[in-house]
């Protein structure tokens, strides 16, 4: 009987111990797995997210896009920076408020984003706006608009249908008049949040606001011909009151802001579970040890050798923490779904965004804890078992 | 029942031994051995100054108030404690010299241990415990199937292979200790007070099993308070306060 054969047989010899023991590490093994998902989560989530419409550079007028801060003369710097060698297309947004109107009832608050794509080149100017048409077609002319999921059930309108819009381009307290919008796509925002949200060209935009729009714009998104970074610093050396970042700028100088934060909670409590797990299985294993101490000095007097002992008690505790964390891989996604549903609840949080994402280095991670876990937590009892001496414990289990 | 086997007395291919003890392999060659345990009140002799030989097919029978050391001599002498002082062979080897690993695969080649308390592993069935030895030895599956059957029916509970523990009486787990204790064929089997846990009549049919298991070779030393169990030594040696005080050669 190999150690592993014997080690389940001293497991099921004992099922309650068996069954907490296994337990007790999928519940942790399943937290210790989400809290590896959640480190790096957002950042995965965010770059996915950022690199998903193929646009690489970010110019914005503050450190961060989304910031509030606005790029002035929108529209010349990115028909300037369409003009750089490096720069396939640019693509400004301008994104202003809007109430739908019902048929009765509360008017829907939504967000509106207008958008103008400057190119040189004939394959750029082909590139549009960052969303996804999932039916019907893009927004071309002024009186189009694409609409979110949300709003076409809401409002049960598919392309063909027509949307009135008010929209508030600068200030809460205008009172523009209705416009009437032709829906020609249903379309996924990737960075939109629990608002609702449309997308049409800026003239639709501009007709929206009565002409109230200013020439600042949002953010322009520029699609390089490769080289992100070089583009990013001849946007820079072009246009010195801008800010140019490539995706993965955006997303270092997020990991060093908000989302450092995650990480640190994540660490806490990775720490945390690894520790109550190695905890669990020594105490569990330690008492089964100590039950069977009179049968540990008999195989060894059989002939058994100390390694072979040693091998028998790694194998339960590797069977535990192998079972249990087996066990936790479902428990953790389960799990995960539901924490995400709840921190996704947050305002401005896009709902594209997630904070638990599945990577193969997280579950080698994972494994490599378990791994190590089941290691640490054995030392102890194996301490015991191979130094336990043979004559004396016989005696001590007769005279006891 | 079979005969004493090649695994045990008769799997080994061992004949019973009689006649000529100086014809006799010598065994274990224990010289003035002494045993010291370092106590907080102070150093307590367990064995002093013990010489002794054991030949095969020997069998003797070990007596003595409780705590002369006729324990720690028989845990000597199936090497897992070693001596303080003087001088141990087994097979000529000097077992004190040897690696734990060493002892450890000589007790599993070449000695049976019978304990009074059994050990058998209660989460495995009768034949399940035989087995564990010749597995742990490297024996092939077949080889070792066809062992534990004729062990098992060399005990008397062939029908019986598949009871755990649990489900086996007192005399029955001594039995399949017996068969464990014979798994690799030892050429030593020493038996720590075997019948104590039983009564009368379940104690002297453990006593005839192990006088066949002499019968067909193996040397044998029991340390017993059972006076009939010690008669039927062909030695019986007497211990007090760690020495051997008589040996009676029958």
């Amino acid at each position: 009987m190999t150690a592993l054969g014997f080690a389940w047989r001293s497991l099921v010899r004992q099922p309650a111990r068996a069954a907490l023991g296994i337990l007790g590490v999928a519940a942790v093994g399943a937290l210790l797995f989400d809290m590896l998902m959640l480190s790096r989560g957002l950042i995965v989530s965010m770059q996915d997210l950022l690199d998903r419409g193929g646009w690489d550079v970010r110019v914005s007028a503050g450190d961060l896009p989304g910031s509030g801060l606005r790029v002035a003369h929108a529209l010349e710097t990115a028909e300037a920076i369409s003009t750089l060698p490096s720069v396939q297309a640019a693509l400004v947004i301008r994104s202003a408020s809007v109430e739908i109107d019902r048929a009765s009832g509360v008017p829907l608050r939504a967000s509106f984003q207008g958008v103008a794509t400057r190119s040189t080149n004939p394959a750029g100017s082909r590139l549009r706006a960052p969303w996804t048409i999932l039916r019907g077609r893009d927004a071309e002319a002024s009186d189009e608009i694409v609409i979110d999921q949300h709003i076409a059930s809401e409002f049960k309108l598919e392309p063909g249908g027509v949307l009135t819009i008010r929209a508030s381009c600068v200030g809460d307290l205008e009172a523009l008049p209705a416009t009437q919008l032709r829906v020609v796509g249903v379309a996924e925002f990737p960075f939109q949040t629990t608002e609702s949200t449309t997308g049409a060209t800026l003239d639709a935009l501009k007709m929206a606001c009565g002409g109230n729009v200013g020439h600042d714009a949002d953010l322009i998104l520029v699609t390089s011909k490769g080289d992100a970074d070089g583009t990013a610093a001849a946007i820079r050396a072009q246009h010195p009151d801008v800010r140019a970042a490539t995706n993965n700028e955006v997303v270092g100088r997020l990991q060093q802001t908000g989302f450092t934060y995650f990480r640190q909670i994540s660490s806490v409590l990775t720490t945390v579970t690894v520790s109550f797990a190695v905890l669990l299985i020594t105490v569990l294993l330690t008492v089964s040890v100590n039950q069977r101490l009179g049968e540990i000095a008999a195989l060894r007097a059989l002939g058994f050798s100390r390694l072979r002992v040693v091998k028998d008690v790694l194998s339960e505790s590797a069977l535990i923490v192998g079972i249990g964390g087996l066990l936790s891989l479902p428990l953790g996604l389960l799990l995960a779904s539901g924490l995400d549903r709840i921190l996704k609840g947050m305002p401005g949080i896009p709902v594209a965004l997630h904070f638990f994402v599945f990577e193969t280095a997280a579950l080698g991670v994972h494994v490599a804890l378990l791994v190590a876990t089941a290691v640490i937590a054995a030392l102890y009892p194996m301490r015991i078992v191979s130094r336990l001496p043979i004559a004396a414990t016989l005696r001590d289990e007769v005279i006891g | 029942m079979n005969s004493a086997s090649g695994l045990s007395p008769s799997a080994s291919g061992r004949r019973p031994v009689t006649g000529d003890s100086s014809a006799r392999s010598v065994i274990v060659d224990a010289r003035d051995v002494c045993r010291v345990f370092p106590m907080p009140a102070g150093p307590v002799t367990a064995v002093r100054d013990v010489t002794l030989q054991i030949r095969s097919g020997d069998h003797i029978a070990v007596r003595g108030p409780s705590g002369c050391g006729k324990s720690t001599l028989l845990h000597m002498l199936g090497c897992v404690e070693t001596q303080t002082s003087g001088t141990l062979l087994f097979d000529g080897q000097d077992v004190s010299r040897l690696s734990d690993a060493r002892r450890s695969l000589l007790r599993l080649r070449q000695i049976g241990f019978v304990f009074q308390r059994f050990f058998l592993l209660p989460m495995l069935t009768a034949r399940e415990n035989v087995e564990l030895p010749m597995s742990e030895a490297g024996l092939a599956k077949d080889v070792r199937q066809q062992r534990v059957k004729e062990l098992l029916e060399y005990v008397g509970l062939a029908a019986r292979a598949d009871h755990r523990p649990s489900q086996l009486s007192g005399g029955e787990m001594q039995r399949v200790a017996i068969a464990r204790a014979l798994a690799n064929g030892p050429r030593l089997l020493l038996a720590d007070e075997p019948t104590g846990e039983l009564d009368e009549a379940t104690g002297a049919q453990i006593a005839t099993l192990l006088d066949r298991v002499n019968q067909g070779g193996t040397a044998l030393v029991i340390v017993t308070h059972d006076a009939a169990l010690a008669d039927r030594a062909g030695r019986l040696l007497t211990m007090r306060d760690g020495r051997i005080e008589s040996e009676r050669v029958r």
